[in-house]
């Protein structure tokens, strides 16, 4: 019925969640929690964002549904109307975590807002991501993916220094929010399992994407009095580093340590004659080679061009060289790591039968990580949540529906 | 927040929790930075001879002063509110130091290169040995099995490795790689929750337990839908660049001023009526080409030119500010300065925190946005050398007397404290 043997079996969460929340109830579903999807009658939206499985729009068609609502049950609601209000109060008593990204306030003008809540169940944690979280004068504004990873510095230091600033792929800011917004709830409930008090959960969507780029954030404008900007493939601080081609493709590699250096002069000069690249003025930290940059770029590309990636990756791993392919989705469904590590798992598809998934992230030895379901079909448990555990009758159930509130 | 529940924030919601981490880089190190903000003692084995990147620094503006590890902005992002310790691991007697400290711990974390904890004598297995109920987590590029497991990485190889840079960027670009090693800061996030979850079950069951983390499996992760396209289809899905399929237009339009920019959604059909009232288009709302998302979608380069001709005029926070007015979602792209100094929403938040620096007095670093409204985090102390606590572990915590903390040092097991 619910659960596998992850470590959050016998958590439940109730996830009241658009695209840019579902990631967060699916790092929990993963690990175990039974984590409720209430929908609104009808389905949620994000049901309908492309692409779609074999290009067909449906409502269990959608890559991106599919893939963020493994492992959790799905019930339909409008808690909006009162009946709605009070079977959303029945669900809050026996749940842990409550994700939801409605729009700042939305909650409590329904009389389901954190206070509320907190009287019916006081250990519950009530997470809320949106755009700009709960206060601050861009409290109400409106957010998108692009907005947030803008506004939160990603997009400035990401590409071509030529190039616009550009977004990367697969939503990331949704991705950020719903990781930190897994991390908090966990947390918060931890504490509130010692101390029987919940909280409320303000996660900002700006905040975490600031957060994960720190890296280029306060610390380097501070301390260094460096802006840092987009410069193409390579970073900054380690020289060299960067894309390079190949004669097939092309291969990343990155240098941070004197002895990887050497370690790389030495092979570019067995590979190609080259005696100027093991001239000593190359050797120490990067900072000694920033002004060589481009002259270094040189050598190696010279020295790439003659090899396969996969040459190049293998032998220069050997040599404890970061080198690494460019791959392509593609490649990366068909690497034999991968496939060695049993990495990507089957889940059966209403209509498709089975697809395939990237598994873990993570793999606990004793409390298995597992899509224990695919992702949900519109009310598909409305039956077994309403009916057989909060004891809702047939009947009740029919009015309900008939009454547009399941 | 009501009065009652900040005064139960006195108690930080990690707190009781003791971590030993034996970690380089970021993608370990950040895990434990996190949990101290929420009140866990963290406790950092180090060594004088091989110190972590994170200490190799130069500052930028001053290279003659050549390393300078306790300037590195990097310690401050990644190591404040820790307790530091020097042990030279090759040594026996450190090594049964090592595991005195991950007796009196909850959690190990460790992102050294796969097998060299249990090459060293401090592997799951042995430590388990020490404590049963013990959360091992272990981070590396590829995880610990797998015919590349030993392979050497940073963040930007598993940009590349795991296809986000080919997934990513305008159609013409072959590869796209940001600056800030995005998979670095999204495993050690990922590993925080693993983590976390265990926490939870110990606390339920007693039983502690081994968990591995690939930097490169996370991110393929967060990858999904995309890598499930390929998956099911065979077919490599296409880069978009600042574009949506499922809300047009978007993008990133040029703004007064050098490189200046700002990002713009239309995510409905509504949003596109507000639009064309703000940039006084009306022309627009009849135009049949741009009645519906599938014809907005087709028509894209007409409407990017017309709505950056709009933006062009002015700057990137009165686009943002007049279009928000609007009902439309719009964004500045924001350097490092304008979300220090420019930006009123994180200036309202607190999102950025003044942290007690040893060597620098006081600093300003990046926030932890967790957003726990009753038990606020809070980052400690920054700036620590290896070697900073040697006295508080080894004597308070696991009650060496101060002779026997002068043998250990002696015999070259502990090293004693940068000065």
């Amino acid at each position: 019925m619910v659960g596998g043997q992850g470590a959050l079996c016998g958590r439940r969460v109730l996830e009241l969640a658009d695209a840019s929340g579902a990631y967060c109830g699916k790092l929990m579903a993963d690990m175990g929690a039974d984590v409720i999807k209430i929908e609104p009658p009808g389905g949620d939206p994000s049901r309908r964002i492309p692409p779609f499985w074999r290009d067909a729009l449906g409502d269990d068609t959608s890559f991106s549904f599919l893939y963020a609502n493994t492992s959790k049950r799905g019930v339909t609601l409008d808690p909006a109307r009162p009946e709605g209000r009070e079977i959303l109060e029945r669900l809050a008593r026996s749940a842990d975590v409550v994700v939801e990204t409605f729009a700042p306030g939305h909650l409590d003008a329904l009389g389901l807002g954190y206070e509320a809540l907190r009287l019916v169940n006081p250990r519950l944690v009530l997470t809320s991501i949106t755009g700009f979280g709960q206060t601050g004068p861009h409290r109400d504004y409106r957010c998108s993916d692009l907005v947030a990873s803008a506004l939160g510095g990603a997009l400035y230091v990401t590409g071509e220094e030529s190039d616009p600033p550009v977004t990367l792929a697969g939503s990331q800011a949704h991705v950020s929010a719903c990781t930190f917004a897994a991390v908090s709830s966990l947390i918060a409930l931890l504490h509130a399992s010692r101390t029987g008090c919940g909280q409320h959960v303000d996660i900002s969507m700006q905040e975490t994407m600031t957060s994960v780029t720190h890296i280029c954030g306060a610390g380097k404008w501070l301390d260094d009095d460096i802006l840092p900007k987009r410069r193409g493939t390579g970073l900054f601080a380690s020289v060299p580093s960067g894309a390079y081609p190949c004669s097939d493709g092309l291969v990343y590699l990155m240098v941070n340590r004197p002895h990887h250096w050497k370690a790389l002069a030495e092979w570019i000069h067995e590979e190609t004659g080259n005696e100027e690249v093991l001239d000593p003025i190359f050797e120490g930290p990067s900072s000694r080679r920033q002004e060589h940059r481009e002259l270094l770029d040189l050598f190696i590309s010279e020295f790439t061009r003659r090899l396969t990636v996969d040459a190049v990756y293998h032998e220069g791993q050997r040599r404890h060289i970061a080198f690494t392919p460019v791959n392509t989705a593609a490649a990366v469904a068909r690497d034999p790591h991968l496939d060695a590590r049993g990495y990507f798992v089957s889940v059966d598809h209403p209509d498709a039968g089975a697809l395939r998934h990237p598994g873990a992230p993570y793999r606990h030895a004793r409390t298995p990580w597992a899509v224990v379901r695919p992702a949900p079909r519109v009310g598909e448990h409305n039956r077994e949540v309403y009916g057989a555990e909060l004891g809702i009758s047939e009947e009740r159930l029919r009015a309900l529906r008939d009454d547009g509130v399941v | 927040m009501s009065s009652d529940r900040a005064a139960t924030g006195a108690e930080q919601a990690l707190r009781g929790i003791r971590v030993a981490e034996f970690t380089a880089g970021m993608a370990g190190p950040w895990i434990g930075r996190i949990m101290a903000t929420c009140g866990a003692e963290i406790i950092k084995i180090e060594s004088q001879r091989h110190p972590s990147v994170v200490r190799l620094y130069v500052p930028p503006r001053t290279p003659e002063l050549g390393i300078q590890p306790a300037l590195s902005p990097w310690l401050t992002d990644w190591d404040a509110g820790k307790r530091f310790v020097a042990l030279d691991l090759s040594r026996p007697g450190a090594v049964e130091l090592a595991r005195r400290i991950v007796s009196i711990c909850d959690v190990v974390i460790e992102n050294y290169s796969t097998g060299v904890m249990e090459k060293l004598g401090l592997g799951y297995e042995e430590l388990a040995r020490v404590r049963p109920e013990l959360i091992f987590f272990s981070s590396s590029g590829y995880g610990d099995t797998g015919p590349c497991r030993r392979y050497v990485t940073w963040g930007p190889n598993i940009e590349a490795l795991s296809g986000l840079a080919t997934l990513s960027g305008f159609p013409e670009r072959e590869c796209t790689l940001t600056q800030f090693a995005y998979p670095d800061g999204l495993s050690a996030l990922h590993g925080l929750f693993a983590v976390l979850c265990a926490l939870d079950h110990r606390a339920r069951t007693g039983e502690g337990q081994r968990i591995t983390l690939s930097q490169l499996e996370a991110t393929i992760g967060v990858l999904g839908p995309l890598m499930m396209e390929q998956l099911a289809h065979g077919r490599e899905p296409r880069r978009l660049g600042n574009a949506s399929l499922q809300a047009a237009p978007q993008g990133c339009y040029p703004c007064r001023g050098e490189d200046r920019w700002c990002a713009i959604t239309v995510a409905s059909d509504t949003e596109w009526e507000r639009l064309c009232d703000v940039l006084q288009r009306p022309e627009w709302g009849e135009d049949p080409r741009f009645a519906t998302l599938a014809t907005r979608l087709e028509h894209a380069a007409e409407l990017d030119a017309g709505i950056a001709a709009w933006t062009s005029a002015r700057t990137p926070y009165e686009v943002m500010d007049t279009l928000q007015r609007g009902g439309i979602a719009a964004g500045v792209v924001q350097t490092a300065e304008d979300e220090l100094h420019n930006d009123r929403q994180l200036a309202a938040r607190g999102f950025f925190e003044e942290v007690e620096h040893l060597a620098k007095g006081r600093v300003v670093a990046s926030g932890i946005p967790l957003g726990l409204t009753g038990t606020p985090s809070r980052t400690g102390r920054a700036g620590a050398g290896i070697g900073q606590d040697n006295d508080y572990v080894f004597g308070e915590l696991l009650g060496m007397s101060p002779e026997e903390i002068r043998h250990a040092i002696e015999a070259g097991a502990i090293e004693p404290p940068d000065a």
